[in-house]
């Protein structure tokens, strides 16, 4: 019955990429001056693999996922995605947005059925979908409400209901959480394992937070500040969930990376 | 005030028969200001006036066909200026090239009051009606296309870029997006429109016609009858404020996401 879940079923093949980014650079050019925001990155993503791409604030972490979902054009380099050439908007990917991007006009329960509706999916089976997602976020019996009478933690929801909603393969988070109060972020932190290991699926999350990126990915990749170059590679495979931030060895790891990283108090 | 207060009973009923008492005080001034001089009338005058118009009536039209004459090309004009200014402040508003070309022209034509046109449309469609519609359409597009072109050009590009990446055509980001997303800017544009349709159509009457609120008006100038005048004037006032209602009315149901500030 379940088609969109049919995907999950498909085992892994172990170490499979599932999304490739070569040799990637982007330049913006405004009138005579330009600006290198990433210079020469190359990462793979594996399959159903949660990937942390942390790096300083503004250091071009949004550019390169803007790249990733096709919104924005690289300068040089290429994404594959299942080793095929991506170019422009790929259907596999969903996005839960930095600024939320929920349409202030629409429900939440439209908001999370606006890939489907885009989809030409009928409305009665796109709402009996979207319920799931709604659910699957906690956001049951506020189906109804208008953003405005959300509070920002269920606004974030509904943006991951909806990038889920768009039954994507690869979901990208770009600083999902940034906007929230500490309470709400922890709490939103493991609401996303939750999500991510009842529906797996491959992960790009972006954040400027060391805490959240150890607790979160399976690996976290570290760049510089602009330009955005890769700095170091973290594997935390090893690292078991649920995980603790006050585990000797998650601060080890979270010591370790502060020390390499760029992530200064400005 | 307190929050107690401000629900209480008799608050409540206060605030329900205030309009009530305020247009009983301003009638009341009116008829104390109008008593001796005798070159106002009254507003006894004035209801007797219109009492007078159901025995007889002005140019041998109801009143009611005289609020319809008017209300008529008011609907018309303004319906006309929807139909083409929507469709055209989304285009320059949605399409660079289109703006390019198009709104410096639009902005030399938009500073020309409609009265302005007043000749030309004679010369083009007569003094009948398709004149009278003709201008109030040169009235009412104006404010519906700018208010349309800054509704579009606020959206934010977020939203834009959302249904982008979920996969929409251009034509469903129109649709799903940029039109309910300006939708409320619109509806401000039209209620401007909406008075500016009154405005031109009163003045059309008053120079050439043959039924209408505006003709009711200059028909009472020319044969002295100040309560006619007046009475016109009223009638205006109402159906301006009744419409304005309406409109406010549709808007809360076409967006009722948008809450607004009391």
């Amino acid at each position: 019955m379940d088609t969109d879940f049919c995907r999950k079923e498909i085992m892994p093949m172990e170490g499979r990429n599932k999304l490739e980014i070569k040799k990637l650079s982007k330049v913006f050019i405004n009138n005579d001056s330009f600006e290198v925001a990433i210079e020469n990155v190359s990462l793979d993503v594996k399959e159903n693999e949660f990937l942390v791409l942390l790096g300083p604030g503004a250091c071009g972490k949004s550019v390169l996922l803007n790249i990733v979902s096709g919104l924005l054009k690289p300068t040089s380099g290429e994404v594959y995605i299942d080793e095929k050439l991506s170019q422009g908007v790929n259907s596999q990917i969903g996005f839960v947005f930095q600024n939320l991007g929920v349409m202030p006009w629409l429900s939440v329960r439209d908001n999370v059925a606006f890939p489907d509706k885009l989809h030409k999916v009928p409305k009665k089976k796109r709402y009996e979908r979207a319920q799931k997602y709604i659910d699957l976020v906690g956001l049951n019996g506020f189906e109804k409400h208008y953003p405005r009478q959300l509070s920002g933690g269920m606004k974030q929801r509904v943006g991951i209901a909806r990038a889920y909603a768009s039954i994507p393969e690869i979901l990208l988070m770009d600083e999902p959480f940034g906007q929230l109060d500490a309470q709400t972020r922890y709490s939103m932190q493991d609401e996303i394992l939750k999500i991510w290991n009842q529906n797996k699926k491959t992960v790009i999350f972006v954040t400027n937070n060391i805490e959240e990126a150890v607790y979160l990915g399976d690996r976290i990749i570290l760049f510089s500040a602009r330009p955005m170059t890769v700095k170091g590679v973290y594997d935390l495979n090893d690292l078991k969930r649920p995980r603790d931030y006050t585990d000797s060895r998650f601060l080890d790891i979270r010591k370790e990376i502060s020390n390499h990283t760029d992530l200064v108090i400005k | 005030m307190n929050a107690m207060m401000k629900n209480s009973r008799v608050y409540k009923i206060l605030l329900n028969i205030l309009p009530v008492i305020s247009i009983l005080l301003f009638a009341s001034l009116w008829q104390l200001a109008s008593k001796n001089g005798g070159i106002i009338p009254t507003p006894l005058d004035v209801y007797r006036r219109a009492g007078r118009l159901l025995v007889k009536p002005v140019n041998n039209i109801s009143l009611t066909g005289h609020i319809w004459a008017s209300m008529k090309r008011v609907l018309l004009g303004l319906l006309a200026g929807c139909v083409v200014g929507i469709p055209f402040g989304l285009l320059i508003g949605w399409n660079q090239k289109c703006c390019d070309y198009l709104k410096p022209l639009f902005e030399l034509v938009r500073p020309i009051p409609a009265l302005a046109w007043i000749p030309l449309m004679t010369l083009w469609f007569g003094i009948g009606e398709t004149s009278k519609t003709a201008l109030i359409f040169t009235g009412t597009v104006m404010p519906v296309v700018i208010n349309t072109y800054t509704g579009v050009r606020l959206i934010p590009q977020i939203n834009i870029d959302v249904a982008s990446v979920f996969g929409a055509t251009e034509f469903q980001t129109i649709k799903e997006v940029v039109i309910p997303c300006s939708l409320s800017a619109i509806m401000a544009g039209v209620k401007t429109a909406m008075g500016t349709a009154w405005i031109i159509v009163l003045a059309a009457e008053m120079i050439s016609a043959n039924s209408g609120l505006g003709f009711m008006i200059i028909r009472g100038s020319d044969v002295a009858d100040l309560p006619l005048v007046i009475f016109a004037m009223i009638i205006i006032g109402v159906i301006g404020a009744v419409l304005s209602w309406i409109l406010t009315f549709a808007e809360r149901k076409l967006c009722p996401w948008k809450v607004e500030i009391n």
